[in-house]
């Protein structure tokens, strides 16, 4: 319930190469309402993490636009949206050695002067979101020396730091083990759930955005195939349109969610 | 440890390297002087200093091709010219059939190029007054000049004894000796060190060189060295005339050094003209100079 | 410690105690040696004679060899040092590389390149007690900014730090053919003179060529003051930066401009002196971290403290002659810099 927190309008965007124009998304329209949990699914190529970074507004559409409270993404100065929006990509390789803490404080800049030094209210804040994505024990190690899902969970946590009402994910769990994997899920639903983050991730683990999330995006060749709550979209005839894979969709009793099992190729490529 | 070894191996290499071409240096440390039967007819000089004594002492006629850098005795202007220290061209130089090629001692390369082709070279060692008079005898000798190379040799020795002794019983005047600097500032200031021919033409002239204690040929000379040591005169030696305004503008940028005797009692001299920087038969004129810059 | 006292501090992020203790250690450490390095050297004076208001200043020797011959070199120290080390710090960041130098960019090359035509040239100018080749050169390192900037710019997509990297170089190697060139066509006493100024030369014996740069490096530091925290921002990526809240492109140009106009004064007024742009960097944040807020300025201040050592052990070591103190910054960085390479290759998997 609630209004539309982010939304994108008829938006179209291509990249410039040396070989021409190359067109990447085809005239999307997607809308995440307060307090949402939405998925963007699709193969490899199809757009997705271009989609992402439309909403983040760290690209600017060719055509249509994206709305953050109704406002023009595009015209907002980044400070403003840095403050409302926090992005967490799919890896991140710090060039210097930080601490974790370190990390996590760099989350609070956009609330920060230029000059400002962080104070007691940033340590608390901080504190807290490690708290949450169960960091606290890192606070002093070195970040490159944490294992992939510790990161994932450490750059969570500045992305939490930054106070933004919105978690923008880019293939969260595709560089982590099983158990991470689990971690991440479980992490993104208690965040959502009660903290009241909206949360808008890309993904290509089907299972993962099932049992995650409440509405799906589904994404082929720069195209919406279809958007909705995730029961309606997930179904055998868009995964075959979508990845010309026939596949077998059903409740998982123990996991308590959609899961999607693989059957064969159609052969019939899309 | 894989990267251990790989370090050790590259210092075992960068070691080896260093040192090949310094044992290459010492093999190669005697005049290549070729015996002949009779005196070379066609004779190529890279070494300016070695052209002018050949045509000093008569060899003239025998020199057939010179260096990109000679301009003395004049005759040479008409003469080709094929390279100098960094870049002799072998191709003008064999095309000009030489039997005796003058080379400098660090030209080892060429040198072996040459002995390849046939043709016998003679390394002309750069030193002090004493090295000049050496290389004076050996040029004779391989020329086939000896007479007159000897005629030289004391004739030289004679000019250079006469303002030894029009020196000797005065006061020896602390001398700093210029050679090269930037233009209009003190930086990159390079003087004469305790060893050389420049030394030595100080020495005579009845100058302390500052730098006497100093085993090297060139100091590179900073303004703390300079104050400490205070010169009573500074000579500034170049081969090319440089303009009168310009040497007015060259001996002010000395004023900042305010307390060295030689600024304060304004005996600050430029000289100028290629015997300055040549160690051959023009060095009595030199030594001249030099005494009558210093007791100016 | 107390747990009071502990616990006091565990409330407050550790950057701010790390900014008061470093620059509070580092600026005394710089203190000190400006105290000291003026009074020391090959020939031993005497300050209470240097400062003796009774002799007139043009008898005086010990106080022309204080004002004229060291001080100018130590304040000449303290800029090139402070000034090599910070544009390394800016450099690293920029382009997301610990080893990075203020000399990747081909800034120091066109500097080479414009001193060595001076030298060659023997063009004989001096405009407000700066003379030829400090001019040439700074004049040759605007040019190869330019050039630098000029092709990063290039593409459509604002500012590409990785065709800058490519970019610097290309000018690296093409100004290194060229300053070869140039000294083929030198004679003998041009060749010793630009190879003596290639290794680094704090002998500037006046305070003409210090005032000229200050304007420049007072614009550079006014850049730097500003930088540190886009830097942390963007050493952990362009989009992490962007993200939140960083103006990347403006913030990549201020850090290019400003590291390369301070890289460009302290080569023109002491030649490229080769590893304190790498040296003194990681050495900081080896001791405070590498929040940039706390390394820049601590590099800033070790820079001018470990150049006027240097210079100070050049002037000394070998007495009465001098070492070039790119010889000795290069004795004491060739092998910190293995060792760096080393433990970053077996540390990092």
């Amino acid at each position: 319930m609630g209004c539309d927190l982010l939304s994108a309008d008829s938006v179209s965007f291509s990249y410039r190469d040396r070989s021409g124009v190359v067109p990447v998304l085809h005239d999307v329209t997607l809308a995440v309402p307060e307090g949402g949990l939405v998925g963007i699914l699709g193969p490899n190529g199809s757009g997705k993490t271009t989609l992402l970074k439309l909403l983040a507004g760290l690209l600017t559409p060719g055509q249509g636009r994206v709305s953050l409270r109704g406002q023009d993404l595009a015209r907002m100065p980044r400070a403003t949206v840095a403050c409302e929006l926090a992005v967490v990509p799919q890896e991140t390789h710090p060039a210097f050695e930080y601490s974790a803490l370190e990390m996590v404080l760099m989350g609070r800049y956009p609330h920060l002067g230029r000059f400002a030094i962080e104070g007691p209210d940033d340590l608390r804040i901080v504190r807290d979101a490690m708290a949450a994505t169960g960091t606290s024990a890192l606070e002093h190690r070195a970040f490159d020396t944490l294992s992939g899902g510790e990161k994932q969970r450490v750059v969570i946590a500045a992305a939490l730091a930054q106070s933004a009402s919105i978690l923008l994910l880019d293939e969260p769990t595709s560089s982590l083990d099983l158990a991470y994997q689990l971690d991440v899920a479980a992490l993104t639903v208690r965040l959502n759930r009660e903290r009241g983050v909206t949360i808008v991730l890309s993904t290509h683990d089907l299972n993962f955005a099932a049992s995650v999330c409440r509405s799906l995006v589904l994404l082929r060749d720069g195209h919406v195939i279809d958007t909705g709550p995730t029961e309606r979209v997930l179904t055998a005839p868009n995964i075959r349109a979508v990845y010309g894979v026939e596949a077998d969709i059903a409740v998982h009793e123990r996991a308590g969610h959609l899961t999607v099992v693989p059957i064969r190729a159609t052969g019939a490529q899309p | 440890m894989p990267a251990r070894r790989r370090f050790l191996l590259a210092l075992i290499a960068t070691v080896t390297t260093v040192l090949l071409p310094v044992v290459r240096g010492c093999a190669l440390d005697s005049d290549l002087v070729l015996a002949q039967a009779a005196p070379p007819a066609r004779i190529v000089s890279l070494v300016p200093s070695v052209t002018e004594l050949l045509f000093a002492i008569g060899a003239g006629p025998q020199v057939v091709g010179v260096s990109s850098y000679d301009h003395e005795p004049p005759a040479v202007e008409k003469l080709p010219r094929v390279g100098a220290l960094v870049d002799p061209d072998l191709e003008r130089l064999l095309a000009l059939r030489p039997d005796l090629v003058v080379t400098y001692h660090s030209q080892s390369d060429l040198e072996q190029q040459l002995a390849r082709a046939g043709v016998g070279t003679f390394a002309y060692a750069h030193g002090g007054i004493k090295e000049l008079f050496t290389s004076i005898g050996q040029v004779g000798a391989m020329s086939g000049h000896p007479k007159e190379a000897a005629a030289l040799a004391s004739s030289l020795e004679g000019k250079l004894a006469a303002v030894r002794a029009r020196s000797s019983g005065k006061p020896r005047p602390r001398v700093l000796l210029v050679f090269g600097r930037e233009p209009l500032s003190l930086r990159g200031l390079y003087a004469s060190g305790g060893i050389g021919f420049l030394h030595d033409l100080v020495e005579i002239a009845g100058g302390e060189d500052v730098f006497s204690d100093i085993t090297r040929e060139s100091v590179q000379a900073t303004a703390e060295m300079v104050l400490a040591r205070r010169p009573d005169v500074i000579l500034e030696i170049r081969a090319d005339p440089v303009e009168p305004a310009l040497v007015s503008q060259e001996v002010a940028v000395w004023n900042a050094l305010a307390s060295v005797p030689a600024v304060r009692n304004h005996r600050v001299i430029f000289l100028t003209g290629s015997e300055l920087v040549t160690p051959g038969p023009r060095i009595g004129t030199a030594a001249e100079r030099i005494f009558a810059a210093i007791n100016q | 410690m107390t747990a009071v006292a502990s616990a006091a501090l565990s409330m407050s992020p550790p950057v701010r105690r790390r900014l008061v203790v470093g620059v509070a250690s580092f600026g005394a450490l710089l203190i000190v040696s400006c105290l000291v390095a003026p009074l020391v050297g090959s020939t031993s004076i005497s300050l209470r004679r240097a400062l003796d208001p009774a002799l007139p200043f043009a008898d005086n020797v010990d106080a022309q060899i204080f004002f004229i011959a060291r001080l100018p070199r130590v304040l000449a120290a303290v800029v090139v040092g402070a000034s090599l080390a910070a544009a390394g710090v800016v450099f690293q960041a920029l382009l997301r590389n610990p080893l990075a130098t203020p000399f990747t960019l081909g800034v120091s090359a066109g500097a080479s390149l414009g001193a060595m035509l001076a030298v060659t040239s023997g063009v004989a100018l001096a405009i407000g007690g700066v003379s030829a080749v400090p001019l040439a050169s700074f004049a040759g390192s605007l040019a190869a900014v330019a050039v630098v900037y000029a092709l990063a710019s290039a593409r459509h997509r604002g500012f590409s730090t990785s065709v800058m990297l490519l970019a610097g170089v290309t000018m690296n190697a093409f100004f290194s053919a060229l300053i070869l060139f140039v000294q083929y066509f030198a004679d003998a006493t041009q060749t010793l003179r630009t190879i003596r100024w290639l290794m680094g030369d704090l002998d500037i014996a006046s305070y003409a060529p210090l005032l000229a740069s200050l304007p420049l490096l007072c614009l550079a530091l006014l850049v730097f003051a500003w930088l540190p925290r886009s830097l942390n921002l963007l050493s952990l990526g362009r989009d992490q930066a962007e993200a939140r809240g960083v103006d990347v492109v403006r913030a990549q140009r201020l850090a290019f401009f400003s590291a390369s106009l301070a890289t460009g004064a302290a080569v023109s007024l002491g030649g490229p002196i080769g590893f304190i742009g790498i040296i003194v960097p990681h050495l900081v944040r080896l001791l405070v971290g590498s929040d940039h807020r706390v390394v820049l300025p601590c590099a800033l201040l070790f820079g001018g403290a470990f150049l006027v050592a240097c210079d100070l052990i050049a002037r000394t070591v070998l007495a009465p002659i001098e070492l070039p103190v790119g010889i000795v910054t290069a004795v004491i960085g060739g092998p910190f810099f293995l060792w760096l390479l080393v433990r970053r290759a077996g540390g990092r998997p």
